[in-house]
């Protein structure tokens, strides 16, 4: 299938799925898991880059408009999107893909993966908290929520992938 | 010229990309002024249809208890309706305040809970007649203001929202005071603005006060948990637990003041 059209199905996938069964996971006060940040990550790697910063801030904004907040996770994915060459970089060292289209799991493995989605997630969530709370004042709160909601939502991520990942080998 | 055009193409990443958030920035801080929510409203309509699909798969799964719930809120009304009768049958006296109010019952088919803005749609609009600065309660307490209105849908700004501020006063001894939000633990708010003097036990009984123009006065708000004193030694702030379980907010009624129009035009004269 054409990558345009896959790309198009995750976006509107990963956005329900996001403001319609994950906003409403509520562990404590201060987990709050963002796993749309996804389509961001799973974009072409030769993708032009201009086109990447439009994709990370159309998702933030339809997730703004289902949470009546424009801007907020807009502005985040934006930054994300913004770092990921850079961030792809860091991660790979001097590996290089020219065969792989897409950040993957099984032919990047479980590590590489980790390591891009730790950096990636991290960048996304303290622009949102930060944005959110929108002051430094309440430092504290603010990173004690990054540290408690990222790891929740790279497990997410890493579930996902593996249940998408095993059931295209079984077709 | 060929100079700015070269630059540009050059840096286009950098440039899109502080373009962007700047636009992301100016929509944040025009929405942190909760008045002004033009985007909101065109969108409202879509929003609310996918999120009642959103619900209504998921109310399938609550409607036990949603029927025990309103099995129990019958059984409440009923004994009132039984004393009402009672008592206009003994003494002739017509309770104003019974035809003051219309209360439309309407369904909550999105809530956000853990943000520091909440807000809350439900199913009812503009077509049955909600407007915006309507009063929105649940079955236990108040749970906040009709803030935009579409044709199917309305947004509340819910009392879990950093803007939020209603009047309260407290039942022993009818003290005013402001309740906000400012915890970010959606059982509890924070009432300001209470003089010194005055002593609370834990449990007191938190209701709306006389003098707001949105809700109705003495409908209840919550309990009161702790009481801080100032360090100052100016006015006490106290701790309260919502009567509303936000988490759990299914049915709520939209409270409409059938003179609202009346009072308003007769306030507009001064």
């Amino acid at each position: 299938m054409n990558r345009t059209i896959i790309n198009i199905i995750r976006f509107v996938a990963l956005v329900l799925f996001q403001v319609l069964i994950v906003n409403h996971i509520r562990l404590g006060g201060y987990v709050h898991p963002y796993v749309y940040v996804l389509f961001v990550m799973l974009l072409p790697i030769n993708m032009p880059k201009w086109q990447l910063l439009f994709c990370g801030f159309g998702i933030g904004l339809a997730v703004d408009l289902f949470s009546g907040t424009l801007g907020l996770h807009a502005g985040a994915t934006t930054l994300m999107a913004f770092c990921r060459p850079g961030i792809i970089k860091f991660v790979s060292g001097r590996q290089k893909f020219e065969s792989i289209q897409e950040p993957n799991l099984s032919q990047l493995g479980l590590v590489w993966f980790i390591r891009y989605s730790v950096c990636m997630v991290l960048v996304h969530h303290f622009a949102l908290f930060v944005l959110e709370s929108f002051s430094f004042r309440l430092m504290g709160q603010v990173l004690l929520r990054i540290l408690l909601s990222a790891p929740v939502t790279i497990f997410l991520i890493i579930m996902i992938l593996y249940l998408f990942n095993s059931s295209k080998k079984r077709e | 010229m060929w100079n700015l055009i070269r630059f540009i193409q050059k840096n286009h990443f950098v440039i899109l990309f502080i373009v962007l958030e700047v636009i992301c920035i100016l929509m944040l801080s025009r929405s942190q002024n909760y008045h002004k929510q033009a985007v909101m409203n065109t969108t409202n309509n879509v929003v609310g249809k996918i999120y009642e699909w959103g619900s209504d798969v998921g109310n399938y799964f609550r409607l036990k208890k949603t029927n025990e719930q309103l099995a129990e809120e019958n059984a409440l009304l009923r004994q009132q309706l039984s004393i009402a009768v009672d008592t206009a049958q003994s003494t002739h006296i017509v309770n104003e305040r019974d035809t003051l109010y219309e209360y439309i019952p309407a369904q909550v088919v999105n809530n956000s809970i853990n943000q520091a803005k909440n807000y809350i749609i439900i199913n009812k609009g503009e077509n049955d007649g909600i407007m915006p600065d309507m009063c929105v309660v649940s079955p236990d307490g108040i749970v906040g203001v009709v803030l935009d209105v579409s044709s199917h849908y309305a947004t509340i700004l819910s009392l879990l929202h950093s803007n939020s501020s209603v009047g309260v006063s407290f039942k022993k001894n009818q003290e005013l005071a402001t309740l906000k939000w400012t915890t970010s633990n959606y059982r509890y708010g924070m009432v300001e603005d209470i003089a010194t003097h005055l002593v609370f036990e834990q449990g007191d009984t938190v209701l709306t006060g006389p003098n707001s123009e949105i809700f109705p006065k003495d409908l209840m708000v919550g309990t009161v948990e702790e009481l801080y004193q100032s360090p100052s030694g100016d006015l006490n702030r106290a701790k309260i637990k919502f009567s509303t379980n936000f988490a759990t907010l299914r049915h709520v009624y939209v409270i409409r003041n059938l003179y609202a129009t009346e009072l308003d035009s007769l306030r507009a004269k001064f």
